[in-house]
């Protein structure tokens, strides 16, 4: 794959010249591999989050924020809480509940997470919520929307993406293309590995975080109860694996694995009590 | 008569927090006495036995099968098409009150804002959303205290191997 990219990389270099009596000028040459290698090596943590927060304004275009304050904070309460479990527990994290009956859930770098009202409306307790907040935060630590932008035909874009264009906050016609990439990749998804990878640490997360672990595979089974032609889970269906195969895999890894955590709460009440409006 | 007490049974539990939902099981299953593998095992439900969920802790879900109450593995269940709707509609009541009264009012739905894959690739960035969402962000030391008022206790748990990579 890199050897393709090397090669059109050189024959781009070589065509630019062509009046150059077919010479190539092999000092630009070099300087374009270079900078597709570049595409290839860490994005740094200041361009992650410039990135994600450029998506998560995307995303917030096509659905608002909820209305409510004492939600939007509780959210944050406990996504963060989940964070300070996890390798990069520093990240400026951002929890959003979005306005819209859409069942799903996002992530976009730099510690962006997103669930819509839809999803948060089938959840029993804390531990449901804390399950799905805790397999977003994993997607983030794991970069794989980086990774996805990188695999894709915007790869170029990310070898573009270097310190002193950060520094025009936003206004750079690169990174606007690297957003809409990124944005783009809600409707596309993420590779199936990258949801079961997800799954995997979203549980071991929440358990981490003092929560009962089977929070996350207990809103998977909610949602296998959901008509799959309800329209609102024709994006999740689309960019995700089938709940049958998550729940098949999860379940034999959890089990004896977590077996001792079993005793952790789930708090229904105090999640019950925000949703409710009680607080 | 069954149909009744199930019926009783919905009706019952749609007062409290969780109303009871169909399942069947997806396997052979023991019904335990009690939330444990070495509890009394009750009965054994064949294959796509009907059970209703009562509650859910941890693993276990506790079920009704007719007159019996007890508790199988959760994932040797699957709940019946349409079992969670109730939920669902009562959940975005809540939300869609608490809205109305905590805020502005509820936001009418357009039909150029929406999650669809057309809506997503044609979305127009809301920097004053991003701006307000900046405001609930929640710092260490709020988690922290947040996690103390629930009892939550971080523990070491070591990640998950898993196939592939």
């Amino acid at each position: 794959m890199r050897a393709i990219i090397l090669l059109c990389a050189m024959t781009l270099a070589a065509s630019a010249h062509a009046l150059d009596f077919g010479s190539i000028d092999w000092d630009k040459a070099a300087k374009m591999v270079q900078q597709v290698k570049k595409a290839n090596t860490e994005v740094s943590e200041p361009q992650e989050i410039e990135l994600g927060s450029g998506i998560a304004g995307s995303l917030l275009g096509a659905a608002p924020l909820l209305d409510n304050p004492a939600l939007q904070r509780y959210v944050n309460r406990v996504g963060r809480w989940i964070a300070l479990q996890s390798e990069r527990p520093d990240l400026p994290w951002h929890f959003g509940v979005l306005d819209d009956e859409d069942i799903n859930a996002f992530a976009a770098p730099g510690g962006y997470v997103f669930i819509t009202k839809g999803l948060l409306a089938r959840m029993n307790n804390e531990a449901e919520l804390a399950g799905v907040l805790a397999h977003e935060i994993s997607h983030v630590l794991r970069k794989h929307h980086l990774q996805a932008i990188r695999k894709g035909a915007r790869s170029e874009l990310l070898a573009g993406l270097a310190d002193d264009v950060i520094k025009s906050r936003g206004g750079d016609e690169r990174l606007g293309k690297l957003v809409s990439a990124g944005t783009e990749l809600y409707a596309r998804g993420l590779d199936k590995e990258d949801e079961f990878e997800s799954d995997r640490m979203g549980v071991v997360l929440a358990a981490r975080a003092g929560y009962d672990p089977y929070g996350l595979p207990a809103v998977l089974q909610t949602l296998q109860s959901v008509n799959p032609t309800d329209s609102n889970l024709a994006l999740m269906f689309k960019t995700h694996p089938g709940f049958d195969k998550r729940l098949e895999l999860l379940g034999p890894l959890m089990s004896p694995a977590l077996d001792g955590l079993e005793g952790q709460p789930d708090l229904g009440r105090r999640f019950a009590a925000v949703i409710g409006g009680g607080k | 008569m069954r149909k009744l007490l199930v019926w009783c049974c919905a009706i019952g539990f749609a007062a409290s927090a969780w109303a009871a939902e169909e399942a069947y099981t997806v396997r052979a299953t023991e019904l335990k006495a009690k939330p444990y593998s070495d509890a009394q095992t009750l009965m054994t439900l064949p294959e796509r036995s009907k059970v209703m969920v009562v509650q859910r802790r941890a693993s276990w879900s506790q079920v009704k099968s007719g007159e019996t109450s007890g508790w199988v593995k959760m994932l040797s269940l699957q709940l019946a098409r349409g079992a969670t709707d109730r939920r669902a509609d009562n959940g975005l009541r809540s939300l869609f009150n608490v809205a109305r009264s905590g805020g502005s009012g509820a936001t009418v739905t357009t039909g150029v804002r929406g999650l669809s894959e057309e809506q997503l690739k044609n979305a127009q960035p809301d920097p004053q959303a991003l701006q307000e969402l900046e405001r609930y962000a929640a710092d260490r030391r709020e988690a922290q205290r947040f996690a103390a008022e629930g009892k939550l206790q971080a523990q070491r748990v070591d990640y998950l191997a898993g196939g592939g990579k």
